[in-house]
């Protein structure tokens, strides 16, 4: 039970910051509407149940829309910025509460209820456990091996890896960094508002629901780097922590263990577990 | 020590003055807006603007920190919640007599200062980046918010406290102690960023690196002024504890802490008067407005500031400033040119030390990289007195060289002592206490910074810089005054260091290191893209300082002919190991180093 | 005893005993903090419509001693800061004479010393988790002695549940919920087996939910904050495969109806549901049909003690024979109301006994009422007033 607990919350955070991290590690920019775009994946969400359409279909629509938006965002947000990092902070968070009181514009303030995507329980070694957090096990296995994929295996993700190691170099090689960086953040928040839509069934939908998670997802990206295999030890260490913590200490101190813990590992070794 | 020159052109010194006259200007009216607000505000608008000019307190120490030294915080809502937490439990838990209100008003300071120790502690260190003193100051609310709510009785968890009783003033008395601290403070604030121990945050917010060069422990002033700042803070908590009667844990969070920087930015970052204005204006404006318009307002402030960060990322306040230049004349340039003033030979350190001792002794130096060894068996002794050039072809590993000679944290093998002291471990301005100086190959100086703001810079670490006024006289070292008339920086002293040219900014670092009177200077290429006129001048100042003065130097450079010319020494590097350490003509007429340009080097 | 004191003081270095007192023609101003931004949101357009019915269906009737009634809302943003300004502006730029509303224990919290000093009757109509007491605050709504008996009851009585599990979000009302669950269930001979919190804003129960499934509890009750992380508990319950009794203290009729077969089968407690069958509660039902139509929010137990509110006020009004503060605050402690929810009177320590009502949520989010307790007392709430 610990250990599926465990198993499955890292999957979530995984599932949360593989956006951020995506971002992060090509761009060196943090995006602080990260939330946002949880928000705006989940409230795809909410739109597809309200067409009546099957609840599945809000996954890709939820990526269109956020890559979609987050084009325009590079565009007009980010591009002026990436020589100010900590002044894109600042934008990305002032982005974050315009689209948050949008949201609450056009949908309201009330919380909103999506269909679930599986409901129920199965017998994992004689323990009944929640089908979704399996589910969502599978789906943070998919996202890493996809982004393994992406950067090993496509032409943009090598001029992606390029663009990480040596920009200079990059562009000196003819490489359209404007483009690489543009896609980056496509991908980025195509997937965090993907993200939004994996959490509906295990949070609710409400303008603010993605706040809650841009803290944790944001102190995990610092402590991976701009690794995917380190995000992924990060969210199993940090994420277990947490589980524990919560189980036997308290969950209230469980709540500040992946912030606390990160900060802390990351005065002790700056470079976090980038290194390993 | 020389006489200050009273007659000073007076015409020159007319700007600070009239600067000086608009704050006490301002200040006395802000003051007499707070004495006599009272009488002809109404209850509504007194209740409001103290709380408002309370934030405003807040904004000065976020844009100190922000604005000015670059720390973007999102923390002093923590440290504010935690002066305010302090002394609301004080006085709702043990009681509200004179006694306990000045207790809980000393807990209300103490206890955000040792706070902010401690953040200070976790956020700077040698080698910390901006990024993670951000990440830092947003975990900090969190957590503090956290204990609030698991406080239960003691913090009044969500409910925060009430009903207590604090300084007995009334809403007038409030209004106009909070009008005090803010006035006081403001202008505090004013006073220091002006003088020259201010101007210690802009360098740091410009180039830390060359800060700790010049051999200022800039993790150590920055964990003070955290230090200092969650003290105002606290204060401002105290204040706004007494004055609503209640504090709740939103007044501590982490959404307040970003509001504040908000604030900041839409004021005007690095102007003091501006932030203090754009969160007076923008909490007065919500409270008269977001009843109306909850929704529709946050959405204008979010969109309004994501505007003002990308396309006018200092504020309302740069607006202000770009108009009053305009119409006010020049404020820039030339304006406060200090008197340059020698200090006497009798004042400096400790002469040198004998010439039989080394003061550099390199003794079996290997460095690498991984699985690459980009130095290797480097022995090297200099005395005083010598101007060692290193010369090798490019990737010989020159520059890491000079890098493991000025960081002791560099992980290398083998040992490296400066008169006699092992290196090992040292960060750089302890390095540079130990009178090493270092000139980097890209000119690194202060571009928001005067060319006399430079140059006290460097002198920081030595004279205690002026809190309260900006001096009206440069002391420097004789040799540095030299190269600065020789290169006629003497006469650009009031100049911005952003509108010189190449030449002269790497003149003016050059000068900045001799300021800090070293015994040995480390020179990364000083006449990289100079003109003929310029590099011979360097030359002249070079030889001038070591064989006249008894400092060492070592010039890592590629113009052999300027080497030959002033060269004591010449150590040859290929390949990370040394080939060759020997006199001018020796070196110049080997075999070996004929072979390593013509074979291996590009240059 | 410290408060009196210090109000006495307040007022006295104020230097203004409020009041001047208004002609007779001028309009009664009733202020209206409450959270149109913020956690309240959700619950705030419902409680401003009440104030609306009820203030329009007074001045039909010719006002309150012939004057007649207006209404000032403010935004108080769901917490301390949004409230300082929202009593700042009602108290002092508006002068309200009295006010009446639902709000966050912190917003009240911070209006209470404005209030005090302002020298404004303060009816506060949102439940809560008891025990502020101030000379100018008259409660209407219920405390955790009045609401959490009924579930326990149940559980015990007819579950036959000895062992309990409290979940709670970390806020003082969820645990002043708990706290009193936990004394009345021990109380009656049952044993509390685990009382677990999760800050407001976390949404991630595995832990506390695996806790509760290894804990051999029989029967669970909850107590989190409104909205989301009231209803990410209850999805991740259910998730889990939950199926104790369980009674929820945070859910109300409107979000059973939303969250539909996910809350089916919980237990809620509350001092108003629709379902009511009286003729105060139909023709206050018909009247708020007729007026908002397809704007209505539904009522529910926030917003009703909200219409209640402006009642009992005009009540104390018309006793007091005007609108000076400390004859309607005499008045306040005797006068009696009867609508939607029964027969109210504010006569316990500023606070109201009041009939409360046990209901089961049913697969389609209906709200089934499975018992009703007659004049539930509030218990001591302020011994001092």
């Amino acid at each position: 039970m610990l250990i599926l607990d465990i198993l499955t919350t890292a999957a979530v955070l995984f599932i949360v910051s593989a956006g951020l991290l995506a971002i992060f590690g090509v761009l060196k920019i943090i995006n602080f509407a990260h939330g946002a775009w949880l928000t705006i994946g989940a409230y795809c969400a909410v739109i597809v149940a309200g067409l009546g359409l099957n609840p599945w279909l809000a996954l890709p629509l939820a990526f269109l829309v956020g890559g979609a938006l987050g084009g325009v965002t590079e565009h007009f947000i980010v591009r002026p910025l990436y020589q100010r990092p900590l002044d894109a902070i600042l934008a990305t968070w002032g982005l974050g509460i315009v689209v948050g009181q949008l949201i609450t514009l056009w949908f309201g303030r009330d919380v909103q209820f999506t269909p679930g995507l599986l409901s129920g329980t199965v017998d994992v070694f004689g323990i009944s456990y929640s089908l979704y957090r399996l589910f969502a096990l599978g789906a943070a296995v998919v996202i890493g091996l996809g982004f393994a994929f992406l950067l090993e295996g496509t032409r943009l993700g090598l001029t992606a890896q390029a663009v990480i190691m040596n920009e200079t170099l990059a562009k000196g090689l003819g490489i359209d960094t404007g483009k690489v960086r543009l896609a980056t953040f496509v991908i980025g928040t195509g997937l965090t508002a993907l993200a939004g839509v994996l959490l509906t069934p295990l949070t609710s939908v409400d303008p603010t629901m993605g706040v809650a998670w841009l803290i944790g997802a944001f102190m995990l990206v610092m402590v991976a780097g701009s690794s995917f295999g380190a995000l992924a030890v990060a969210c199993l260490v940090f994420g277990g922590a947490q589980v524990i913590v919560s189980t036997f200490v308290s969950p209230i101190l469980g709540g500040i263990t992946v912030a606390v813990l990160c900060a802390l590992v990351l005065r002790i070794s700056p470079k976090g577990f980038a290194r390993a | 020590m020389p006489d200050a020159n009273t007659l000073a052109a007076p015409a020159l010194r007319r700007p600070r003055i009239i600067r000086s006259y608009l704050l006490i200007a301002l200040a006395v009216t802000a003051l007499v807006l707070v004495v006599f607000g009272p009488s002809f505000l109404d209850r509504f608008s007194l209740n409001v603007l103290t709380r408002s000019m309370i934030y405003a307190l807040l904004a000065i120490t976020v844009d100190l920190l922000w604005g000015y030294t670059g720390i973007l915080t999102f923390g002093q809502a923590a440290f504010f919640g935690v002066g305010a937490y302090a002394s609301a439990m004080v006085l709702s838990h043990v009681g509200g007599s004179p006694a306990l209100i000045a207790l809980s008003f000393a807990l209300a300071i103490l206890v955000p200062v040792v706070l902010g120790l401690l953040v200070g502690w976790l956020s700077f260190y040698h080698g910390s980046t901006p990024l993670y003193a951000t990440v830092v100051s947003l975990v900090v609310p969190i957590v503090i918010t956290q204990i609030v709510y698991s406080g239960g009785t003691w913090t009044g968890s969500s409910s925060g406290l009430v009903g207590y009783w604090g300084l007995p003033l009334g809403l007038a008395g409030f209004f106009r102690l909070s009008g005090l601290c803010l006035v006081v403070a403001a202008v505090a604030a004013c006073i220091f960023v002006r003088s020259d121990a201010g101007k210690v945050l802009i360098a740091i917010r410009d180039n830390d690196t060359r800060c700790a060069y010049l051999g200022l422990n800039t993790q150590k002033i920055r964990i003070l002024l955290t230090a200092v700042l969650a003290g105002v803070a606290g204060l401002a908590g105290f204040l706004f504890a007494n004055a609503s009667g209640v504090v709740a844990p939103e007044n501590t969070g982490f959404v307040f802490g970003t509001e504040l920087v908000v604030w900041t930015a839409l004021g005007g970052r690095g102007t003091i008067i501006g932030p203090v204005l754009g969160t007076i204006g923008i909490d007065f404006l919500s409270a008269n407005l977001s009843g109306r318009l909850p929704f529709l307002y946050q959405l204008l402030i979010g969109s309004l500031f994501v505007l003002m960060i990308i396309f006018l990322p200092n504020g309302l306040a740069a607006i202000a400033t770009a108009a009053f230049s305009r119409f006010g004349g020049r404020s820039g340039d030339a304006l406060d040119n200090p008197k340059l003033v020698a200090l006497d030979d009798a004042e400096r350190q400790s002469a040198p030390i004998g010439a039989g001792d080394p003061l550099l002794k390199i003794e079996g130096l290997k460095k690498a990289y991984g699985s690459q060894i980009v130095l290797q068996g480097i022995d090297v002794e200099i005395r005083a007195g010598e101007l060692v050039s290193l010369v090798g072809p490019n990737g010989a590993g020159k520059t890491t060289l000079m890098r493991c000679l000025s960081d002791g944290r560099e992980d290398i093998d083998g040992r490296i002592s400066v008169s006699g002291a092992d290196i090992s471990g040292l960060v750089p301005n302890r390095i540079v206490g130990l009178g090493v100086g270092r000139k980097f190959q890209v000119a690194s100086v202060f571009d928001s910074l005067t060319v006399a703001e430079c140059l006290r810079m460097a002198r920081a670490s030595l004279d205690r810089p002026n809190w309260f006024a900006q001096s009206r006289e440069l002391a420097l070292p004789a040799p540095a005054v030299e190269i600065l008339t020789l290169t006629g920086l003497s006469g650009l002293l009031g100049q911005k260091v952003s509108l010189l040219s190449h030449g002269q900014k790497q003149a003016l670092e050059l000068a900045m290191v001799v300021a800090l009177e070293p015994r040995l200077i480390l020179l990364d290429e000083p006449t990289a893209g100079l003109t003929k006129t310029e590099r011979t001048t360097i030359g002249t100042v070079l030889q001038r300082l070591t064989g006249d003065l008894g400092l060492a130097a070592i010039l890592v450079e590629h113009d052999l002919e300027f080497v030959r010319d002033i060269s004591s020494r010449i150590v040859v590097l290929h390949q990370g190991k040394l080939v060759l350490d020997g006199s001018v003509d020796e070196v110049v007429n080997s075999q070996t180093v004929k072979e390593i340009y013509s074979g291996g080097g590009h240059d | 005893m410290k408060l009196i004191k210090s109000l006495a003081m307040a007022t006295a270095l104020v230097g203004i005993a409020t009041t001047a007192f208004a002609q007779d023609s001028d309009p009664i101003k009733i202020g209206v903090p409450v959270g149109l931004s913020g956690a309240n949101s959700v619950v705030a357009p419902s409680v401003v419509q009440a104030a609306e019915l009820a203030v329009e269906e007074i001045n039909e009737e010719g006002g309150i001693l012939g004057r007649t009634v207006t209404l000032e809302i403010a935004d108080d943003q769901s917490g301390a800061a949004g409230a300082q300004k929202a009593f700042d502006s009602l108290v002092y730029q508006h002068e309200v004479d009295v006010i009446i509303s639902m709000e966050t224990s912190a917003a009240r919290n911070a209006g209470l010393p404005i209030v005090s000093r302002g020298g404004v009757p303060y009816i506060y109509t949102s439940f809560y988790e008891g025990r502020s007491c101030n000379p100018y605050l008259f409660v209407n709504a219920w405390v955790p002695e009045q609401q959490v008996p009924p579930v326990v009851d149940q559980f015990m009585e007819k579950d036959g549940a000895k062992k309990f599990f409290l979940i709670g979000s970390d806020y003082a009302f969820g645990r002043g919920m708990l706290e009193f669950a936990r004394k009345y269930i021990e109380d009656n001979g049952g044993e509390v087996v685990g009382e677990e919190y999760l800050p407001m804003d976390g949404s991630d129960w595995t832990a506390i939910i695996s806790n509760l499934k290894s804990s051999g509890a029989d029967a669970l009750v909850t107590s989190t904050a409104g909205g989301a992380p009231n209803v990410t508990l209850t999805k991740q319950l259910r998730g889990a495969g939950v199926d104790l009794p369980y009674g929820n203290l945070a859910v109300d009729e409107g979000t059973a109806k939303t969250m539909g077969a996910d809350a089916a089968g919980i237990y809620i407690s509350a001092s108003y549901v629709t379902g009511i069958d009286s003729d105060e509660n139909k023709a206050f039902l018909k009247a708020m049909d007729d007026k908002f139509g397809e704007d209505l929010r539904t009522p529910n137990d926030l917003s009703v003690p909200q219409y209640e509110g402006v009642y009992l006020y005009k009540a104390a009004v018309e006793k007091a024979g005007s609108t000076d503060p400390d004859a309607v605050l005499a008045a306040l402690a005797e006068v009696s109301f009867t609508g939607p929810r029964g027969a109210i009177s504010m006569n316990k320590q500023h606070h109201a006994p009041l009939n409360m009502y046990l209901g089961q949520v049913q697969e389609d989010g209906s709200v089934t009422v499975v018992n009703t307790f007659q004049n539930v007392d509030p218990g001591e709430q302020c011994p001092n007033l």
